[in-house]
């Protein structure tokens, strides 16, 4: 399954997160998964809007196994990123954001992969596993 | 695009956070606060969030430049009706909001702002009423 979301303006950006939210209930991922994934999302798909101005983002289910999981691929042909160890960086922007975009899209996801060079744009790949079938939220369980 | 409702309640302005939020939302939306607080004399800004099912760095920004601007007119912020999942999340992020007060929902803020109010009158009272013998 593939799913893909142009972005060139912010309101993009959140259908795209949406568009992640709707995957991620597809495929069973619990109410807090689901919300990682699709804030994961909006967060990097709100810096193509901002930085690059034109890009996409696109989806894809995984599977390996038992192990179900949701891959998100962000490519722009921005400016790119100089430093991305710095962009890496809790609090750091060149924005005005509060800089925690990048490195908390990282910590909500199970693995996030940069490629960027200066003018040639950037390509984050990130990946996140469905923990259990029975984690999905059962009306009155904890 | 469905846009924020401000309302007054009692001595609070509660403010319905929209489910999405974008750019240009968000300076209006600033906006109109001010402008609501400055009409009403709100001591408290309820951002009401129980709508909000996705709250990333911008919705953080959000949060913390209303709370500055409308700190600098004598109100105060108080975040409500955060879900959960949201909640795990922004943690997750690191979105900290050290200056920012949150209640679990409408019923929580309005005793707090009734609390606040009848402080705020006995303060009055003590500062204005003639001097214990």
């Amino acid at each position: 399954m593939m799913n893909q979301v142009p972005i060139r303006e912010d309101a993009h950006a959140v259908v795209a997160a949406q568009w992640g939210r709707r995957l991620a209930v597809q495929l069973g991922f619990s109410l807090v998964e689901q919300t990682a994934i699709s804030t994961a999302i909006l967060e990097i798909a709100r810096n193509i809007a901002k930085y690059a101005g034109h890009g996409q983002i696109t989806l894809h289910t995984l599977a390996d196994g038992a192990c179900v999981g949701i891959e998100v691929i962000a490519a722009d042909s921005g400016p790119g990123i100089a430093d991305i160890a710095l962009a890496l960086q809790d609090g750091y922007t060149t924005g005005k954001g509060l800089g925690l975009g990048l490195p908390g899209a990282r910590r909500l996801m199970d693995s996030f992969e940069i490629v960027s060079q200066p003018g040639a744009g950037t390509t984050i790949t990130m990946r996140k596993w469905r923990t259990s079938t029975d984690h999905r939220d059962k009306p009155g369980g904890l | 695009m469905d846009y924020s409702a401000i309302q007054k309640l009692e001595n609070l302005l509660l403010v319905s956070v929209p489910r999405d939020l974008v750019d240009d939302d968000v300076i209006r939306m600033r906006r109109d606060i001010l402008q609501a607080v400055r009409k009403y004399n709100s001591q408290i800004v309820l951002l009401d969030f129980s709508q909000v099912d996705i709250c990333d760095s911008f919705f953080g920004r959000f949060i913390y430049s209303t709370a500055q601007m409308t700190k600098l007119m004598g109100a105060k912020i108080i975040l409500s009706g955060l879900q959960d999942a949201v909640i795990e999340t922004m943690v997750e992020l690191g979105m900290a909001l050290p200056d920012v007060d949150a209640v679990l929902d409408l019923d929580s803020a309005l005793a707090l702002s009734r609390a606040q109010a009848v402080q705020g009158s006995l303060v009055e009272g003590a500062a204005s009423g003639p001097p214990e013998a």
